[in-house]
């Protein structure tokens, strides 16, 4: 840059005044002074941007591992291109197939029925009049948000195990047992997989995602209510042209994240809930990567590097996109 | 707001005279309620189960109230396992630890990204949010600490998560738009400079965000496996507790090895299923314990970060 060219002078108008900063004076002067009056929120900034580079931004040099035949002697910078090989043996790649199938069956039964229910759940909580009832309401479906996969496989586990030499099996077959009927081996029956992913998701998520939705019906003015009321509509009536109006952006901006994570698939939840048996519904994406690199028996880099790439890069166009209906919302897009 | 909202519930209450017992509350309230239950039911049944006496156990049930006495066998059994209480220790560490720096890292770089008028933030603001967004993946990263050597030691699970993306966002926006620019500028004008509009202003009015997300932030630290299994795997002295839970849960040698152990010290062999139990409780105790402190958030705007009001 020219050292008293427009580009820093177009910059440095916009907050520091003329007196400040004196048009005449060098870049280099121009620079220390500004350095001086905000030294230290950029000294706030650096631990957290070094953090940022080092973790965030560096791996993305193994990315270029798709496109390479990895060895370990000639690390990932050395290693030999291959072009989009990786890509082709991904797409012939069976596994790969069923996973992508797999990801996206589960994730629009999660929206059919996972984000329907939230927004159901929090109009009928809504609805409740008696404040303490909502308040205790509210505290027991918040709570399986904090916890864990992990504890929360457990408790599907507790729930429907199997019942062995050792044990009683889980309280749903001793139910089942109890009206006469035959166990049923729940955790490994292909068909059933999805139902329990989507029904244990319920549970888990739903309560914490009525919090947005809280928040907007919190803000509807009761007077609109009142003037309902006088020209004689009834509950259903305000619920269906006050209520539901009020949250349409929010359920919008909602609808909009959920569809753009569309080929995510949740690591945590399938990976602790699924085994080798309901691997034909139940193998999705990121339990994909993870078994063909790290898991199991897998050494594939390449492909798990190439397949996390092609999600990223979907991924990426798909919030784009998003992001651009968003903002068109009466609300403040993340980006 | 808030007096708005007390009309809108005391027209609520005229309403409720007005119209009385309806089925249209019923439902709503079977509806909320049964939902509710169904979301603390399993915690529930899962604490009383853990501390039944075997002789109430087997017999099965549905564990509404503990019958038959309190028994912390199960608990005994699980504790005098070494690795029990080593992954305590590591649990609480690398939370304590990540969660400490995290938070240092993460707030002061969301307040300085707030200023979005100083020169560069619009910059890395927009870097932060990318990679919410795009990252390099599993095999990059695990090549990546590989390189750093810190591959296979307690440092990968606290260093690289550290910067939280995600409370980044909150915070952010929570100090472009909650805090009041006002007391800021009033500040400045009395001759406090930045530092001390940073240390006077800033930290005191935030307190209670601040101490809203490292809680959340906590959270996610302890429930946390996901760095040992991906960048440690093999060394057993450095697991956290969660990851125990989950070899409990699937690894029927460690199972094998916890039930002879409590055979050892003298405790009759216990049913694989309440060893579980036990172990979910043990798991779930520190976040129930946080758990109050953190209710009072949820509706005040802080998850909300990212929308307007």
């Amino acid at each position: 840059m020219d050292r008293n060219g427009s580009p820093a002078r177009a910059n440095g108008k916009r907050r520091a005044s003329a007196k400040d900063m004196p048009l005449s004076a060098s870049f280099f002067t121009r620079m220390y002074r500004y350095l001086k009056k905000y030294w230290f929120l950029y000294m706030l900034v650096l631990p957290g941007l070094c953090f940022l580079l080092v973790f965030e931004y560096a791996p993305m040099y193994g990315i270029t591992l798709a496109f390479k035949d990895y060895s370990p002697r000639l690390g990932v910078l050395g290693s030999p291109w291959v072009g989009l090989g990786h890509f082709r043996e991904m797409i012939a790649d069976p596994n790969f197939v069923r996973a992508f199938k797999n990801t996206l069956i589960i994730n629009v039964y999660n929206l059919v029925f996972g984000f329907t229910f939230s927004v159901f759940l929090a109009l009928m909580i809504n609805e409740i009049r008696l404040k303490k009832v909502k308040s205790v309401v509210q505290t027991a479906v918040y709570l399986p948000y904090f916890l864990s996969w992990v504890i929360f496989a457990g408790l599907v586990q507790v729930f429907l195990e199997y019942p062995s030499s050792a044990d009683l099996g889980g309280v749903v077959n001793q139910v089942i047992i109890k009206f006469g009927g035959a166990p049923i081996d729940f955790l490994k029956r292909p068909d059933l997989f999805r139902g329990i992913l989507v029904i244990s998701n319920i549970i888990k998520t739903s309560g914490y995602s009525t919090i947005v939705y809280l928040a907007a019906l919190a803000g509807i003015s009761p007077t609109l209510y009142e003037s309902a009321a006088i020209d004689g509509a009834n509950r259903k009536d305000m619920l269906l042209h006050i209520t539901i109006p009020r949250i349409m952006p929010s359920i919008a901006i909602m609808l909009i994240l959920q569809l753009a994570g569309l080929f995510v698939s949740n690591f945590d939840q399938v990976y602790n809930l699924y085994n080798n048996y309901v691997l034909s519904s139940g193998d999705v994406l990121s339990t994909y990567i993870y078994r063909i690199s790290l898991g199991g028996s897998g050494t594939n880099f390449e492909l798990s590097t190439a397949t996390n790439f092609l999600l990223n890069a979907m991924g990426l166009v798909v919030v784009l996109v998003a992001n651009k209906f968003v903002s068109k919302l009466d609300v403040q897009g993340i980006l | 707001m808030s007096r708005n909202f007390q009309k809108h519930a005391g027209y609520r209450q005229t309403m409720l005279g007005r119209v009385g017992f309806n089925f249209y509350d019923v439902f709503v309230y079977a509806f909320c309620v049964l939902f509710a239950v169904l979301c603390v039911y399993p915690m529930w049944y899962v604490l009383i189960s853990s501390i039944t006496p075997y002789e109430e156990y087997v017999k099965g049930g549905l564990m509404l109230l503990p019958f038959g006495g309190i028994d912390l066998q199960y608990y005994k059994a699980i504790f005098s396992t070494k690795a029990f209480t080593n992954s305590m220790w590591i649990s609480v560490a690398k939370t304590v630890l990540s969660t400490s720096l995290s938070m240092l890292i993460t707030s002061t770089m969301a307040y300085a990204c707030s200023k979005s008028h100083v020169k560069g933030m619009k910059l890395i603001n927009a870097l932060v949010v990318f990679v919410l967004f795009f990252t390099g993946g599993l095999i990059p990263q695990y090549m990546l600490y590989k390189d750093l050597g810190i591959l296979r030691t307690f440092w990968v699970m606290v260093l690289p998560g550290s910067l939280n993306i995600v409370y980044f966002v909150i915070m952010r926006n929570y100090f472009s738009y909650s805090v009041p620019k006002e007391l800021e500028e009033a500040a400045l004008i009395d001759g406090c400079t930045e530092v001390g509009v940073f240390f006077r202003v800033i930290i005191p009015i935030s307190r209670s965000m601040l101490a809203a997300v490292a809680l959340f932030i906590a959270v996610i630290n302890w429930n946390d496996y996901y760095s040992y299994m991906m960048f440690i795997s093999n060394k057993t002295n450095l697991q956290p507790f969660v990851w125990i839970l989950r070899r409990m849960l699937v690894d029927q040698s460690m199972m094998n090895q916890v039930r002879n152990g409590a055979v050892s010290i003298g405790l009759t062999l216990p049913p694989p299923m309440a060893l579980r139990m036990a172990t979910i409780i043990c798991a779930m105790l520190p976040i129930m314990i946080v758990y109050p402190f953190l209710q009072p958030y949820f509706t005040s705007g802080i998850t909300l970060g990212a929308i307007k009001e």
